[in-house]
């Protein structure tokens, strides 16, 4: 059974626009998903779903086997951990401890438990040293893994990061790249909205691409990041790496450098002047 | 590729500002030039400085943010440090990374004719540098409507509109893409491209992406922790040792290049250009 | 009550004839209304000016919205009625009070529905009034919007975080706002310190007295129906007086 599905939703916005348009949509257990697409696509919309926040227009919505217009959105978040794109709109504790705990406390955990999953989220996501400071007086990167760490806290079923590298600088996208590795490896459900290819690039995701609200493509990364033109008709762009390989002729994608070296040494022997 | 018209029409010389009331400095010792005609972009980490060496750049340092301030910043011949912003305003144009908090006015005509409104020149001069500006930038048929209802590249279009009104020599663009999806991303760096080729505008760009910028630009200044680390031609600086130090990304194509370790020639700064490189260089 | 605020004040782009009138027109004209509002003095002549408020109304093709906003309104209205007997007065001057009161809101909102914050911008800066107070009440209006989409997502994004803020007692309710009311203000703040940086980067206060790019030209329909608002006021008025 699918952990996440969406049956034929579609949504309209207050402004009459049709934000979703008949999507189909299943996410299974300890999966790994991207979901890409220009801005005004229906990536959010998508994601907001997911926990109840909007609720479909026509179609159903399922969390774990449950009808998301039979629950609350506190319910399903349990369940869902969304963290928002911008950091700004959800910080506001004294310290960085209290602000994991808002939510372990609004859902009901007892306080030696919040205690105890505090101190592991600041562990765990190197946030020990900031403890007593002020959420709104971190960087931007450290905002971010904060965030991140406040919903693992109370472990939800799937993480659903929205836009998560948008304007992070090299280093904190290399370490958002790590953390999410490390969840792959934990086995999480992970889900990541972006429009960000060359940062997903690694993870190689199963990739959905959307545009105007509905899904035009579902598929493994390699089949989509290589599609130049389904890319570029949903107003992404493709990472160099995948260029490199269409524009080389290559039969088979470059995950990293190190594999289009290798290619190219193989194609090409050595190098002559 | 850009021509440089060989004049200096920005100079750091030595600068050292440290923020009131902290006790390091922001950013120390900056030395660099851009000339009239160039594109130079400005990269580094966050909170390297170069938020604070383009705010020295346009008087926001040290007029509105006072500080310790040493050594001089040159503008078109004028020193920063003793010309008031609004004078600097009418040389440098300056965007800022949120499209949304740059636009007042109800309607973006209005918010165009903002800065020449605010310069007291003639209504109709006003009204004629407005039409020019929306023709320029294609959004003429946004006038009367309100900045709230635009999309994210028509807000930054709308932007760039109301600095150009002020006829600047200069376009300065702190991160204009980070808030922004791929496409306009994109956009953006190429009305750049096309204002300094066709208007001879000199932009200053902060950006992280370097493979967006890097093929545009005639010279790139790496920042880290308040210093300027390597400086040059981009291909010199891209090609250097030094630039994973500055925790910044390469390429994919230059670091492609760094492993092959070809060196015929000019490298390449994009896919096409390697593209095209290859058979000349490798055959089996 | 946040209702009624809204759909009171905002404005809706129309082509109406009023809506085209020189905005300094239809501030006369909702001035009027207010002030045959405040000199009626027995419920004939309330009722007199409310009728002839729903006259530019309906040209305004806001009639339905600003009988919505007096709908809104009705509860207050019972209100000062109830006040105004336990104060002693009689039924009949307490429903002319609620009538005088809901007229009032009728005339405001006619003003704020037909007129453009740019319009008002334009006119109160011919008002002579001083060009700070004028760009930032202008400012903030501008920002109403984007504030809202601010709230409503933090508030989404504490909803994510399980704060039900539907649930508990006043007290509970009221703290439970905390969370929402600090992101706001702090996003609010360093919005303004963000604007503040481009004012300055585009020469604002460069000159005592800056240009403007449009100004408010008065046409002949304009002055026609100035006339018509003066003439048909001062006519009321004369009624009111020396007829009802």
């Amino acid at each position: 059974m699918a952990l996440i599905e969406f049956e034929d939703v579609s949504y309209k916005m207050p402004n009459d626009v049709m934000a979703l348009k008949h999507v189909n949509l299943k996410v299974s257990r300890g999966e790994l998903v991207a979901i890409v697409g220009g801005n005004g696509a229906g990536k959010t919309t998508l994601l907001k779903h997911m926990n109840g926040l909007l609720k479909p227009a026509s179609g159903t919505v399922r969390v774990d086997g449950r009808l998301i217009t039979e629950f609350s959105v506190a319910q399903l978040s349990k369940l869902v951990g969304l963290v928002f794109q911008n950091s700004d709109h959800q910080l506001f504790a004294e310290s960085v401890k209290e602000e994991i705990a808002f939510g372990l406390r609004n859902f009901g955990y007892q306080p030696s438990e919040v205690e105890s999953r505090v101190q592991y989220a600041m562990r765990r996501f190197g946030l020990e040293s900031l403890s007593e400071r002020a959420p709104l007086t971190l960087s931007g990167g450290e905002k971010k893994r904060l965030c991140i760490a406040l919903v693992t806290a109370w472990d939800p079923v799937v993480l659903a990061l929205d836009e998560p590298t948008v304007g992070q600088d090299h280093l904190n996208k290399m370490r958002l790249l790590a953390l999410v590795k490390k969840f792959i490896e934990e086995r999480r459900t992970v889900i990541i909205v972006s429009h960000d290819l060359e940062f997903l690039w690694p993870l190689q995701p199963r990739t959905v691409v959307m545009a105007g609200g509905r899904v035009v493509a579902d598929g493994p990364a390699a089949s989509i990041f290589n599609n130049f033109a389904l890319l570029e008709s949903s107003g992404l762009r493709q990472p160099q790496l995948a260029r490199l390989a269409l524009a080389l002729q290559s039969s088979t994608p470059f995950d990293n450098v190190d594999e289009a070296v290798s290619w190219l040494k193989q194609r090409y022997g050595s190098y002559h002047v | 590729m850009v021509i440089a018209l060989g004049r200096t029409i920005v100079e750091f010389d030595d600068f050292t500002f440290a923020y009131a009331g902290s006790p390091t400095p922001a950013v120390q010792h900056i030395t660099f030039s851009v000339e009239e005609g160039e594109i130079a972009v400005l990269a580094g980490l966050s909170g390297s400085g170069k938020s604070t060496i383009l705010k020295a750049i346009n008087g926001l340092i040290p007029h509105i943010y006072p500080g310790e301030y040493s050594g001089a910043v040159r503008v078109d011949g004028l020193t920063v440090r003793d010309t008031p912003t609004y004078q600097l305003a009418k040389k440098v144009g300056f965007l800022f990374q949120n499209p949304e908090n740059q636009i007042f006015m109800f309607t973006v005509e209005r918010d165009i004719a903002f800065g020449l409104e605010n310069m007291g020149y003639d209504p109709k001069v006003i009204r004629e540098k407005t039409d020019w500006a929306m023709d320029l930038l294609n959004i003429r048929d946004l006038a009367k409507r309100s900045p709230s209802e635009l999309s994210d590249g028509q807000k930054q279009r709308v932007a760039i509109a109301g600095s150009l009104v002020m006829d600047p020599k200069i376009l300065v663009l702190d991160e204009p893409t980070s808030l922004l999806d791929p496409k306009t991303a994109l956009d953006v760096v190429n009305l750049a491209k096309t204002l300094n080729r066709e208007l001879g505008l000199t932009v200053i760009l902060v950006e992280h992406r370097l493979e967006l910028v890097s093929t545009i630009a005639s010279k790139m200044i790496v920042v880290k922790d308040g210093s300027i680390l390597l400086q040059g031609d981009p291909y010199e600086v891209l090609f250097s040792d030094g630039l994973e130090d500055a925790g910044l990304s390469l390429p994919p194509i230059v670091e492609l290049q760094k492993k092959l370790g070809t060196k015929v020639g000019k490298p390449a700064l994009d896919v096409e250009e390697f593209v095209k490189e290859v058979p000349k260089v490798w055959h089996s | 009550m946040a209702k009624v605020i809204y759909e009171g004040l905002k404005f809706r782009y129309k082509t109406t004839l009023i809506h085209r009138l020189d905005p300094r027109v239809k501030m006369v004209l909702s001035i009027a209304l207010f002030a045959l509002a405040l000199l009626g003095s027995n419920f004939y002549q309330e009722a007199i000016t409310f009728v002839v408020t729903t006259v530019p109304a309906v040209i305004a093709k806001s009639l339905r919205r600003l009988m919505r906003v007096v709908a809104l309104s009705v509860t207050f209205g019972v209100f000062v009625v109830v006040i105004n007997l336990v104060a002693g007065g009689t039924i009949v001057e307490s429903i002319v009070l609620a009538v005088r009161f809901l007229e009032i809101v009728a005339s405001t909102s006619l003003f704020f529905v037909t007129t453009s914050p740019d319009e008002l911008e334009y006119v109160l800066r011919w008002l002579r009034m001083p060009r700070d107070f004028v760009f930032a009440f202008a400012t903030s209006i501008r920002f109403v919007p984007v504030l809202l989409m601010d709230l409503t997502q933090i508030i989404d994004a504490q909803r994510s975080r399980g704060l039900e803020l539907d649930k508990g007692g006043p007290i509970k309710r009221i703290r439970n706002l905390i969370p929402v009311l600090i992101p706001l203000i702090v996003n609010s703040l360093v919005r303004s310190g963000e604007l503040a940086e481009a004012m300055e980067s585009r020469g604002y206060g460069a000159v005592k007295k800056p240009t403007s790019m449009n100004t408010l030209r008065m046409t002949v329909r304009d002055w026609v129906a100035l006339a018509i608002v003066l003439l048909g006021t001062t006519a009321l008025i004369w009624l009111y007086l020396y007829v009802l």
